[in-house]
């Protein structure tokens, strides 16, 4: 049961609640939590508040302990959860702070295929791609990687299946961090996570990971998404998916290897999943090492169902991608620590920026975007539910100034998967997507049951939070028309 | 909380699941702690695959020990979690050898995973601290979980 916000909770503006650092002891900094009217009240229902401020008390936290508006109870985090730390002042990083799908995210390729042209045969469409792309638990991909390939996966991310001729030189550009973390440690990820993750590179998962065929309904910002390639009426595809076993063992490994650190520093926690170590200590260095490669694996298990995505939609339409006009937009993580130089009242300091199902919202100008997003600012992805819509937005100055360049990830779940199969029976969730125009294919038997648009937040409500409170800009809302899950 | 039995049971040890936001919890109670672990090892198991699937073909041994009872039961079912994620091995029963607080042996018997003849029913991403308890109340064993799903 979610443990309900007892303290005090102050509204500072229409979008935003402080919770003062007096309310819990050991707050080193105010909590504040991005919500509106709309959202308030599932907020404080839920256990998101008391992480916020759990998170409070961490050493070298700076500003704020802060929550997108999707947020909801996590581990030792909430999920919506960004905090940074000051490297040189003894800051902190904590697994619980990534989470355990570590660089789980979202990776959008635009299209020149009329929505029509795949509206009329999206049951097929959507068959091909079940067909295709390895999901499922349990479920292994085509691609095998020996154990000293999967270090060069480690250590080279993307840029590894993109030499391989899996990819192109644009599918880097247009992904955060050209999908490589420089200073991974193939060597601190543990023989479990190695096995776990054997046969996953390349493989979608299940749970809340999909590969959504969408259609471009609503362009807000045209200079943006002329810069992204998105116009109105065309199809694009979405992914949504993380680092698989591998990552899951990364943290599960350091969340015990940590165990005895913060005793060790004289640090007390409210929660023991806040396990931790200071960024600048041998413990922090090699979690940040496993945490770096285990981020790599993602982006390159993402490349790697692009590819395969590419592969489909060429047999499917018989034409080349290039023919399709299939060019990928972005790939953001939504579940990464990375240091980070940030000005914080006037002074440029050198943080450990935690996002846990949060995103990157870089402004324009940031010398981490490509050349082409430059002028417009950093692409962000938001997946809704699947019956209702996403959006893309991009990164603003605002964002950098209140919340360390981020901003909201997704829907955020407002019910347990246990409580929405109890919703669900008696009902055919598939017949009712398909009845809103969504041809829905799960592998799991319980998958669109627990997924169901009513188990997940508005994603309107959310991505109207941030939008109003400055953090990022709508650019183009996209609608499903077909969505496999494992 | 509203029972909920868990439809893959096949001992007299009682575990059920709960809703948690985002990912699942188990709950078990049992007159000893072994027993308790037999409960809640099995109820991992079979949130992720139906036992009832799974024939008892081979076995295999975990022994983990911690220095508290939370992290036991922690790196207990993590360890359990491991040997079907890892090793792609399906779980029939978990028999407790031994334990006490600070450490258990146990011997998991099952056989390799099979998609043709095992449904998996959900991938759990890890067993977390979050809300752990292990204790004993009015004469009974209680153990309660949430699991990363």
């Amino acid at each position: 049961m979610a443990e309900r916000f007892k303290g005090k909770l102050e509204q500072m503006d229409a979008n935003r609640w402080r919770i003062p650092r007096e309310s819990y002891p050991g707050m080193r900094v105010d909590g504040i939590i991005y919500a509106n009217d709309e959202l308030i009240g599932d907020v404080i229902s839920g256990g998101g508040p008391v992480q916020v401020a759990n998170v409070a008390t961490l050493p070298g936290i700076v500003t704020a302990s802060l929550a997108m508006p999707d947020i909801h109870w996590g581990y030792g985090f909430c999920i919506g959860g960004v905090a940074a730390m000051d490297v040189e002042a003894g800051g902190v990083v904590s697994p619980g702070g990534v989470g355990y799908d570590i660089n789980c995210g979202v990776r959008l390729v635009r299209s020149d295929i009329p929505a029509e042209e795949v509206r009329c045969r999206i049951k097929e469409l959507v068959d091909q791609l079940f067909r295709d792309l390895p999901m499922g638990v349990g479920v292994g991909g085509p691609f095998q990687f020996a154990r000293q390939e999967m270090k060069r996966i480690l250590a080279d991310g993307a840029r590894y299946i993109v030499a391989k001729g899996l990819g192109t030189d644009q599918d880097l550009a247009a992904t955060e961090s050209g999908g490589c973390l420089p200073d991974a440690d193939p060597e601190a990820v543990s023989g479990e996570a190695y096995k776990r993750g054997a046969d996953q590179c390349g493989t979608l998962g299940s749970g809340n990971h999909f590969t959504e065929t969408q259609y471009v309904e609503t362009v807000y910002d045209r200079q943006a998404a002329e810069a992204m390639g998105l116009k109105e009426g065309n199809a694009a595809f979405m992914i949504h998916c993380g680092s698989r076993g591998l990552g899951h063992q990364v943290c599960d490994d350091y969340i015990r290897a940590l165990r005895s650190v913060p005793d060790k520093y004289g640090i007390r926690l409210p929660d023991r999943q806040l396990v931790c170590a200071p960024v600048d200590s041998d413990p922090g260095r090699q979690y940040l090492g496993a945490m770096r490669a285990a981020a790599n694996f993602a982006w390159a298990n993402r490349q790697l169902l692009v590819y395969q995505l590419r592969k489909s939609l060429e047999r499917f339409f018989g034409r080349p991608a290039e023919a399709l006009g299939l060019r990928q937009v972005y790939d953001v993580a939504h579940n990464i620590a990375k240091i980070e130089t940030h000005t914080v009242d006037g002074r440029r300091m050198r943080l450990c920026v935690h996002r846990k199902g949060a995103t990157r919202a870089f402004p324009p100008g940031h010398e981490e975007l490509p050349a082409i997003y430059r002028d417009i600012g950093q692409p962000v992805l938001i997946p809704g539910d699947m019956g209702r819509a996403s959006y893309v937005l991009v990164g603003t100055q605002e964002a950098m100034k209140q919340a360390f360049g981020s901003t909201c990830h997704g829907a955020g779940r407002v019910l347990s998967r246990q409580a929405a199969i109890a919703k669900a029976r008696g009902r055919r969730i598939e017949a009712e997507l398909a009845a809103a125009g969504v041809i829905a294919r799960a592998r799991g038997r319980t998958s669109l049951a627990e997924e169901q648009p009513e188990a997940y937040k508005d994603v309107e409500a959310v991505v109207r939070c941030v939008v109003d409170a400055g953090l990022s800009r709508k650019v183009a809302r996209l609608r499903p028309m077909g969505v496999i899950k494992g | 909380m509203e029972w909920k039995g868990n439809r893959n049971l096949l001992m007299a040890k009682r575990c059920r699941t709960f809703g948690h936001t985002a990912d699942m919890g188990l709950e078990a109670h049992a007159d000893t702690l072994g027993e308790l672990l037999e409960a809640l090892g099995e109820g991992l198991a079979g949130v992720i695959c139906p036992r009832a699937q799974v024939a008892a073909r081979q076995t295999r041994d975990l022994e983990v020990s911690s220095e508290d009872p939370e992290a036991l039961l922690v790196e207990y079912l993590s360890a359990i979690l491991n040997v079907i994620e890892a090793d792609r091995f399906a779980v029939r029963t978990v028999s407790v050898v031994a334990a006490d607080q600070g450490s258990v042996k146990a011997c998991l018997s099952g056989e390799p995973l099979d998609p043709a003849r095992h449904e998996i029913l959900r991938e759990v991403k890890a067993v977390t601290y979050h809300q752990t308890k292990i204790a004993r109340e009015g004469g009974q064993w209680i153990g309660r979980v949430i699991l990363d799903v």
